[in-house]
């Protein structure tokens, strides 16, 4: 799908908002999410003065569980083993992480590359285990926006504000003063429209 | 009078520039050397320029006149958020920086929004220690003339501005001059255009310098400040193991001296000029808001009666 199907920046102050666009670009940029926005629309007044941003998002990759790489089994007979056979080593270092987070670096043993045991009741713990959530893409490309918008993006004086963060949309409202009803109505607004440019 | 210039040229034979200069009364204030070329900062006295333009033409070398030496400029943020550092006000200091100018940065702590900045005490003394400081604003010409209104209370140096927007100079309140085409600017200004508004910034800051030079000859400072440095490099020892930055940054009717006060102040009062005269009778010795540093402030003729 193209990048960036819409792109406005409108203010009554053009200069304003052509530069108020670059800075937009650099950001995106250095943060790598050219490609997690869709469309985006932008208002700026400085006299009012609001800022309302708006998008849509196209969040792709789902939260990556332990059965998606790896296989779960049963240890050897007899002890309290689960074993964990790799099958992408790419998620190594996280899946480690996670598992001496959750049971304690003594019950941990990689014998070797590949092998993992972990020592707990297979019975209890194998199906969790399955399930088990190792890296979430999702929630760092969000935390990244998050950071875009409200840490980089929006006029650092612009203290009072609203947002709505959802996986298909994001929007934010905010001002030097307290929000009018009028405001968060124009971003709802905005929103609309970029939906139904997407619809057509 | 000094002129403030800069000679670009071949390392052959520098030396016989430099000798030239210090002879004629001048002071060389830097001396960079890029392998086979060499930048030197002075200072020559203006009846003598025609003497090192020739000198500079004899060694094909270059002269410019470099406004910005021996001033120390203040480039101030709003903030130290991400909104406003690193790229364009490091890009501002380091573009002066390579002109002369000895240049610090300062991020304010409630230097945001339009209706809620202000300046702390310490803040405003801080800056009134420099010689001139740059405001780097945004992208919003409301925004920048309602901050102007009440952002720069209390500041007594010149204030330049800069912004997006194309505006004059008189329609940016209480700014000295503005220099347009900046604006919050998140990446390294490095395109062609990018660049000739950082010349037009160091420019203007020039002239704004300039007319100080012009204010400041009407009531001159009894010594120099390059007098200042020279006498504190021969008798201050402690000066020459001093890992700061130009241990003794110039400043246009002084300098800043990067020694403990409660240690160093007395030293530096009775420092004795050939003259005759102590440097407490021709400058006060004051404590610096930048750390614990020394600022002196050369006194002006009318109050000692004398130029040394």
């Amino acid at each position: 799908m193209e990048q960036l199907e819409t792109f406005i920046v409108e203010s009554p102050d053009a200069v304003g908002a052509k530069t108020t666009k670059t800075l937009i670009q650099d950001v995106l940029a250095d943060l790598s999410l050219n490609r997690v926005i869709g469309r985006m629309k932008v208002y700026v007044d400085p006299v009012q003065p609001v800022f309302i941003f708006t998008a849509l998002l196209r969040l792709t990759t789902p939260a990556i569980r332990l059965k998606d790489f790896a296989k779960v089994d049963m240890g050897t007979l007899g002890k309290d083993e689960v074993k964990i056979e790799l099958q992408r080593e790419a998620f190594t270092i996280k899946l480690l992480n996670k598992l001496w987070e959750k049971y304690g670096k003594e019950n941990i043993e990689q014998r070797d590359k590949k092998i993992i045991i972990v020592k707990v009741d297979p019975l209890k713990e194998l199906d969790g285990m399955k399930e088990f959530v190792i890296d979430e893409p999702r929630q760092e490309v969000l935390d990244r926006l998050i950071d875009a918008i409200a840490l980089r993006i929006i006029p650092e004086g612009f203290r009072v504000r609203k947002h709505e963060l959802s996986a298909s949309h994001v929007m934010f409202v905010a001002s030097e003063d307290t929000l009018k009803p009028e405001w968060i109505q124009r971003g709802k607004d905005m929103l609309e429209s970029l939906r139904s440019e997407e619809d057509v | 009078m000094f002129e403030p210039v800069m000679y670009t040229g071949g390392v052959y034979k520098h030396g016989q520039m430099v000798e030239l200069v210090e002879d004629l009364g001048g002071y060389i204030l830097q001396k960079n050397v890029m392998q086979t070329e060499v930048v030197l900062l002075m200072l020559v006295p203006i009846d003598d320029m025609a003497i090192v333009e020739a000198k500079a033409a004899n060694l094909l070398g270059k002269m410019t006149r470099a406004p910005l030496t021996g001033t120390e400029i203040a480039t101030v943020a709003p903030t130290l958020a991400y909104h406003h550092l690193p790229h364009l006000d490091c890009d501002v200091a380091e573009f002066l920086r390579k002109r002369g100018a000895k240049t610090n940065m300062v991020g304010l702590a409630r230097g945001v929004g339009k209706r809620i900045c202000q300046l702390s005490a310490y803040e405003r003394d801080l800056i009134n220690e420099h010689d001139l400081a740059v405001f780097i604003l945004g992208n919003y010409e409301h925004c920048i003339i309602e901050k102007s209104k009440k952002l720069y209370d209390g500041i007594e140096i010149p204030i330049v501005v800069t912004g997006a927007p194309e505006l004059r100079t008189e329609d940016v309140p209480n700014a000295t001059a503005y220099v347009g085409s900046f604006g919050r600017i998140l990446h390294h200004l490095r395109h062609s255009e990018e660049l000739r508004t950082l010349d037009k910034l160091a420019d203007v800051i020039g002239e704004v310098l300039d007319n100080m030079r012009k204010e400041l000859a009407k009531d001159p400072p009894s010594v120099a400040p390059v007098r200042i440095k020279k006498e504190i490099e021969d008798q201050v020892q402690e000066i020459i193991d001093s890992l700061h930055p130009l241990p003794i940054t110039l400043q246009m009717n002084g300098a800043r001296v990067k020694l403990p006060y409660e240690e160093y102040h007395e030293m530096i009062e009775n420092i004795k000029f050939v003259e005759g005269v102590t440097m407490k009778e021709v400058a006060n010795v004051l404590p610096s808001k930048m750390r614990n540093f020394i600022l002196i402030k050369a006194k002006p003729k009318s109050e000692t009666g004398f130029v040394i």
